[in-house]
C-alpha cells in the first residue's frame, strides 16, 4: 500500500513534535517558534487539503462574476475601451490558464487595468459604477476567504465560530 | 523620487537594489557573539560579551539580548536589532534610534546606545539599545508566537489603561519642532502633505511587492489619494501603538517601556488612532470587543481625548480607519509575503502565516468603502 499524504504529513508533525523540539533547547527561541509554526501550518494544509481545489475554483468563479458585471455595465467609456476589451479577453481565455489561481490573477491585472484607466480619464460616473460593482461583491469575496482562514486563529469574529 | 518624505523616498530606491540579492539566511549565535565582540572592542576595549541568546516575537527585525561587561562599569544587558534583507515593514534604524532618543525622557523607551545605519559593523543595519525588564502579554495568555490577540484580562487592562492613553497623549503632544530630528522631515509646506506624503509612501511599497492586484485595493488607494485630509497640527505619529508593543511589569502592572517606533513619522495623530482601533489587534469576549483589550472603541476615544485634549474628528477617524486597513494590507500581503517569495527573511513561515490576515483587511476595507460610497 502507498502512504497517503497525511500519512507523511503526520510522521513529519510526529517527528517535528516528538523528537524535534524537545530538543531545542529554550535558548532557541527562533527555532522553537518555527517549528512550532511549521507545525501549525502542516495542520492547517491538512485541514484545507481536500477542499483546497473547491475554494480556489471558487475564487476563479466569484472573479469571473465580478468581471462580467463590469463588463455589463453602461459602456465604458473611449478612454477604457482598451482595458474593457483586455478584460473580456482574460474571461474568455480563462481556460486557457495552467490553473484557477493564474485565471484569477489574470483576470485581477485586467481589472486592475481597468480602474487605474478610468481614474487616469477622470470617468467619475464610470469609475463610481466600478466601485459599487466591485465593492459588495469584493466583499463577499473576502468573507468567504475569511472563513477559509478563520482556522488560523486570529479572527476573532470568525475563528471562534 | 516619489513625493514623501526625501529620506524614506531614498530608503524606497536603496531597497529595490535588494530585490535580487540571494537568499537572506538567519545569524546564527555563534555569529553574532563574534560581531558583537569586535564592535566592542573597537568601541569599548578591554570590555566583553556573554549571554547571547536570541529574543523570539515579533515580525521584521532579528533580535539578540546579551551582556556586555565594560571596563569600571557592572555588567549591562542591552539588544541587538538588525534588519533582515527584507521584512514586513521597510524602516529606517537611524530613525528608530533618533526617535527613542527624543522620547528618553518623555515617555519609557528603550535608551540607544549604539547605531549602525549603513552597515558597517554588522551585516545589515543594526542598533544596540540597553534591555528593559518587562513582558508584552500576562503569562497566562498562552502561547502566541503572531503577536495578534493579546489578552490583558482583570485586573491588569484596568491598571494598564491609565498609563495607555496618558503615554499615547504625552507621544502625540511631544513638540518635535525643537527635538532635532535629522532624520525625519517636517511636513509643513500646505496643510496636507502630511497624510499625503504618508499614502505616497505606502502606496509605492504597495506597487514595488504587490504579490497580486486586489481591485478593492486599488479602490482604496484611489479613495485615499483622493481624499487626503488637513493635518493643520503635525504631530510625532508612533505608527504602530498598541497592546503588544509596550513592556510591562506583570506584578504591578506599571508600563516599562514602549517598543516598535520603527514606523514613526510627524503626521496626523488620527493615524495612530485608526490603527489601535483595529480589530485584528482586539480581543471579544463575552461579546464586547476592546481595542488593545483596552476598552470598547467609543471609550477609547473618549480616554484619549480627556488624556490628550485633542479633539477627535469622525471624518478623519474614518480616513485614517481605511488607511491602516489599507497599510495593514500592504504589510501582510505584500511585504511579508514578498520577502517570503524572495527567500529575504529569517521567518518567511510566519510571514505566510500573517498573510492569511489578509481577506480581514480586505473585507474591512469594502465595508468602510460602501460606507463612504453611501454618504
Amino acid at each position: 500500500m502507498n502512504p497517503s499524504v497525511d500519512d507523511r504529513l503526520n510522521s513529519v508533525l510526529r517527528a517535528l513534535q516528538t523528537v524535534v523540539l524537545p530538543a531545542l533547547p529554550d535558548s532557541a527561541s527562533l527555532a522553537r517558534e518555527q517549528v512550532m509554526l511549521a507545525m501549525g501550518h502542516i495542520q492547517i494544509i491538512q485541514a484545507q487539503r481536500d477542499n483546497t481545489p473547491t475554494f480556489e475554483q471558487g475564487e476563479l468563479d466569484d472573479l469571473l462574476y465580478m468581471a462580467r458585471a463590469i463588463l455589463a455595465l453602461d459602456e465604458a467609456p473611449v478612454g477604457c475601451a482598451r482595458e474593457n476589451e483586455a478584460l473580456a479577453a482574460a474571461v474568455a481565455q480563462t481556460n486557457a490558464n495552467a490553473s484557477p489561481r493564474q485565471a484569477a490573477e489574470a483576470i485581477r491585472a485586467a481589472i486592475d487595468a481597468l480602474l487605474i484607466a478610468a481614474r487616469s480619464i477622470d470617468e467619475d460616473a464610470y469609475h463610481a459604477a466600478l466601485a459599487a460593482t466591485i465593492l459588495p461583491l469584493g466583499r463577499a469575496r473576502a468573507r468567504a476567504d475569511r472563513e477559509w482562514f478563520a482556522i488560523m486563529g486570529f479572527d476573532i469574529e470568525l475563528s471562534g465560530a | 523620487m516619489i513625493d514623501t518624505e526625501p529620506q524614506l523616498a531614498a530608503m524606497l530606491e536603496e531597497r529595490k537594489a535588494r530585490r535580487t540579492m540571494p537568499p537572506y539566511i538567519p545569524q546564527v549565535d555563534g555569529d553574532v557573539q563574534a560581531l558583537l565582540a569586535r564592535f566592542f572592542n573597537r568601541e569599548m576595549p578591554g570590555s566583553s560579551v556573554s549571554g547571547i541568546a536570541r529574543i523570539g516575537g515579533g515580525a521584521s527585525k532579528e533580535q539578540f539580548v546579551f551582556i556586555l561587561a565594560a571596563p569600571g562599569n557592572e555588567p549591562r544587558r542591552y539588544v541587538l536589532r538588525m534588519d533582515a534583507l527584507e521584512g514586513i515593514t521597510e524602516t529606517s534604524r537611524a530613525r528608530e534610534f533618533e526617535i527613542l532618543g527624543a522620547f528618553r525622557d518623555v515617555v519609557p523607551v528603550p535608551k540607544p546606545v549604539w547605531l549602525d545605519a549603513r552597515a558597517e559593523h554588522f551585516p545589515t543595519p543594526a542598533i544596540i539599545m540597553e534591555f528593559v525588564e518587562g513582558v508584552t502579554k500576562p503569562q497566562t495568555d498562552g502561547v502566541s508566537v503572531t503577536g495578534l490577540g493579546t489578552v490583558l484580562g482583570d485586573p491588569l487592562r484596568d491598571i494598564i489603561a491609565p498609563q495607555y492613553f496618558e503615554n499615547l497623549a504625552k507621544i502625540h503632544n511631544f513638540d518635535w519642532t525643537i527635538a532635532g530630528l535629522k532624520h525625519f522631515s517636517a511636513p509643513t509646506a500646505d496643510p496636507k502633505q502630511p497624510t499625503r506624503w504618508l499614502i505616497n509612501f505606502w502606496k509605492e511599497l504597495l506597487e514595488q511587492d504587490a504579490v497580486t492586484l486586489e481591485p478593492v485595493l486599488r479602490l482604496a488607494t484611489q479613495w485615499l489619494k483622493d481624499h487626503v485630509p488637513d493635518c493643520l497640527a503635525p504631530c510625532v505619529v508612533h505608527g504602530d501603538y498598541r497592546t503588544g508593543n509596550y513592556l510591562f511589569d506583570e506584578l504591578s502592572g506599571q508600563v516599562t517601556a514602549i517598543l516598535d517606533w520603527e514606523m514613526s513619522y510627524i503626521g496626523d495623530f488620527h493615524a495612530d488612532l485608526g490603527w489601535l482601533l483595529q480589530p485584528v489587534f482586539g480581543s471579544n469576549i463575552g461579546g464586547v470587543f476592546r481595542a488593545s483589550d483596552i476598552a470598547p472603541p467609543a471609550e477609547m476615544i473618549a480616554r484619549y481625548e480627556t488624556a490628550s485634549g485633542n479633539r477627535v474628528d469622525p471624518c478623519k477617524l474614518h480616513y485614517f480607519t481605511v488607511f491602516n486597513a489599507w497599510k495593514s494590507y500592504i504589510l501582510v500581503s505584500a511585504l511579508g509575503m514578498r520577502a517570503a517569495r524572495t527567500a529575504h527573511n529569517h521567518q518567511d513561515v510566519l510571514l505566510t502565516f500573517l498573510a492569511a490576515t489578509g481577506p480581514m483587511f480586505v473585507d474591512d476595507l469594502a465595508r468602510l468603502l460602501m460606507m463612504e460610497e453611501s454618504r
